[in-house]
């Protein structure tokens, strides 16, 4: 069988491999727009901070590739689908032929409609040439549009650079996807505190120089720089799909076995619109272990072993210089708009912070900053588990009985929440 | 291309008879780092509230690891033997990997707060150091993953004996 996967990211890599160490002779072949064997976008801002050497962002070489049996197509992009003849056409003009077509080319930035964004001197680092460009630019002082990860990553990858940094955003506080204003206030004192400027509530109204970058003006001010990075968020690459008749909604629609509408045609990674694990709401968490287990879905499918995809996970981690933060599940934004009792539990010891939103006596989000934040994957577990926070509360005996009544890590989940008196 | 999904030894705890006396985080620091120094244990000794008991936390290797997969450097590796490890030339100390683990069990080490885990002590011909040093208690015992299941559902079938034997009237006569 030929399967032809669109995109060499962690998707099409975790296909493109999954297939071979499943035991998959099929004829492979990887479309990729870029030149590189598969690395990691989330190496990038740690390579740009020099925190690591370049070599260090690569999953795979090239050699990887030949050794499995993989063909590895670089520099041509996929720009139409053709469903019934079942060939796939590239920007170089060429075809490629499939019995099974796999899309996972991701995301691409948002990009704004900001009066001199194409100005030299802005930039992106969602991609590996971008963030080289952005390593060999020579600056001094950078904004960064957009706080959210990628955002607060690339300011702080840039300082470590000797950069003046400043973060504008225009919601009220910073990381807005990931923490309710309490967590992200907390947050942005210590971005300040080291050295980062946080604008929260601003926006950008255009990006002035008569060459080159020379300022970036707000709603509020004017700020001089001569580097602009853009991170304003990733969206869905849908196009591709339209070409071929495939519903699209946010992203990319699928079944539960990840195949799209048109039989034998796939889509994982950032390109698809899911559902939540936990809640099973529409869902589109733009993160890599989603992508990673979307692609296994697809590998066994591909295999001919019917596999349903659970759903994806929100996950991430918010880390700068000494600051370690963790968000999961829904923020209290996010569940504003759904019926049900809410309950907000939080902690504070010095600096660190934990909160966690229950709905319904159940967890559905938490955040946490410094020493509560490592004892994250409990609450994981039971907002995964679905663990009655109130039977806990009321059953508060066997947080403190003998040690095999109660599992220990719903023991240490009622010292974590405050329950054990 | 096989590449293993799940270690060949497994650290196998018994909780109960954990007293707490943190032998084992000495040893594993010795055989890692050379001097005793329990905070740069990939073990650890997690007391329960009001101290009604201790549990030994380690590195499970999960078969299907959770921080495999969030690690932004992967720079988390599964061992030729199935331990998953962090590879400290990658590791940016991030903590992603101790923020996902059900157990919260990466230790960050006090140097450079890169995490450090449980490698079962790779090429130690006497086996895994804690395992040694917690012989008087025996909380811990080196065991082939098929020999987990058998002895953790006999421990657990005498505790639950001994918490929840049904009442007497109930007994099923025989
Ligand atoms: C800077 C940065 C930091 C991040 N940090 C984290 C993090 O810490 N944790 C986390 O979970 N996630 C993080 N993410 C998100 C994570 O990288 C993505 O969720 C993940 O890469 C998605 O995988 P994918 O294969 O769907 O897309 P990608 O990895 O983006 O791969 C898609 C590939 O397809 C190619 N392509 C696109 N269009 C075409 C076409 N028409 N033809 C051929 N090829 C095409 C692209 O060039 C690209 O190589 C980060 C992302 C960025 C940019």
């Amino acid at each position: 069988m030929r399967i032809l996967i669109i995109g060499n990211g962690i998707a099409g890599g975790e296909v493109a491999f999954g297939l071979r160490r499943a035991g998959s002779a099929d004829e492979i072949t990887i479309l990729s727009a870029e030149e590189v064997p598969e690395y990691d976008p989330c190496s990038l801002p740690y390579f740009l901070g020099r925190d690591v050497p370049r070599p260090r962002v690569f999953r795979r070489r090239f050699e990887d590739y030949s050794s499995a049996g993989i063909r590895l197509e670089t520099g041509d992009a996929a720009v139409a689908i053709d469903p019934q003849a079942r060939r796939v056409h590239t920007s170089s003009g060429r075809e490629y032929a499939f019995d099974r077509l796999v899309l996972a080319h991701g995301g691409s930035l948002f990009v704004p409609p900001i009066p001199g964004i194409d100005k030299p001197g802005v930039h992106r680092c969602k991609q590996l040439p971008e963030a080289d460009r952005l390593d060999r630019h020579r600056g001094s002082a950078a904004v960064v549009i957009g706080s959210g990860a990628i955002g607060i990553e690339a300011a702080e990858a840039l300082k470590k650079r000797g950069y003046a940094v400043t973060v504008i955003e225009v919601m009220d506080w910073i990381l807005p996807a990931l923490f309710d204003p309490e967590t992200a206030g907390r947050l942005k004192r210590r971005l300040e505190r080291c050295g980062i400027a946080a604008l929260t509530g601003e926006r950008v109204l255009r990006i002035e120089g008569t060459q080159a970058v020379a300022a970036v003006v707000t709603d509020r001010r004017t700020i001089a720089c001569d580097t602009v990075v853009l991170a304003t968020g990733i969206v869905p690459g849908v196009a591709l799909a339209r070409t071929a008749g495939i519903e699209v909604g946010r992203g990319i629609r699928v079944n539960e076995r990840l195949e799209t509408r048109v039989s034998g045609i796939f889509a994982c990674g950032d390109c698809v619109e899911t559902v939540d694990a936990c809640t099973g709401e529409d869902a589109m968490f733009q993160l890599k272990h989603n992508a990673i287990e979307q692609a296994r879905i697809v590998v066994r499918n591909l295999r001919g072993e019917p596999a349903a995809y659970p759903g994806a996970w929100a996950f991430a981690r918010a880390h700068f210089f000494d600051t370690h933060a963790v968000s999961f599940g829904k923020t209290t934004r996010a569940t504003q708009c759904e019926l049900g009792q809410l309950e907000i539990i939080e902690r504070e010891a010095g600096e660190d912070y934990l909160r966690v939103i229950l709905k319904e006596g159940i967890i559905v989000g938490g955040q946490a900053i410094g020493r509560f934040a490592d004892a994250a994957g409990l609450l994981i577990g039971a907002m995964w588990r679905r663990e009655s926070i109130p039977l806990l509360r009321a059953r508060r005996e066997l947080l403190g009985g003998p040690p095999t009544a109660t599992p220990w890590t719903t023991r240490k989940l009622g010292e974590l929440l405050g329950l054990t008196g | 291309m096989k590449e293993p999904s799940a270690p060949n030894t497994l650290i196998h705890v018994i909780a109960e008879r954990c007293s707490g006396c943190r032998r084992c985080e000495i040893a594993c620091s010795m055989v890692h780092c050379g001097i005793p120094t329990p905070q740069r244990s990939r073990i650890r000794i997690l007391p329960l509230p009001r101290r009604t008991g201790f549990i030994p936390v380690l590195c499970q290797a999960c078969e299907d690891a959770p921080c495999l997969k969030t690690c932004p450097m992967n720079a988390r590796l599964r061992t030729a033997e199935g331990a998953v490890v962090t590879d400290e030339e990658s590791c940016i100390g991030c903590r992603a990997c101790l923020y996902i683990c059900p157990y919260g069990a990466p230790t960050v080490s006090p140097d450079d707060g890169k995490t450090l885990t449980c490698d079962r002590c790779a090429g130690e011909p006497g086996g895994p150091w804690c395992v040694a040093a917690c012989r008087d208690c025996g909380a811990l015992e080196a065991v082939r993953p098929e020999e987990l299941f058998v002895r953790g559902s006999r421990a657990a079938a005498r505790t639950l004996r001994h918490v929840w034997s049904p009442p007497r009237s109930r007994r099923c006569a025989s």
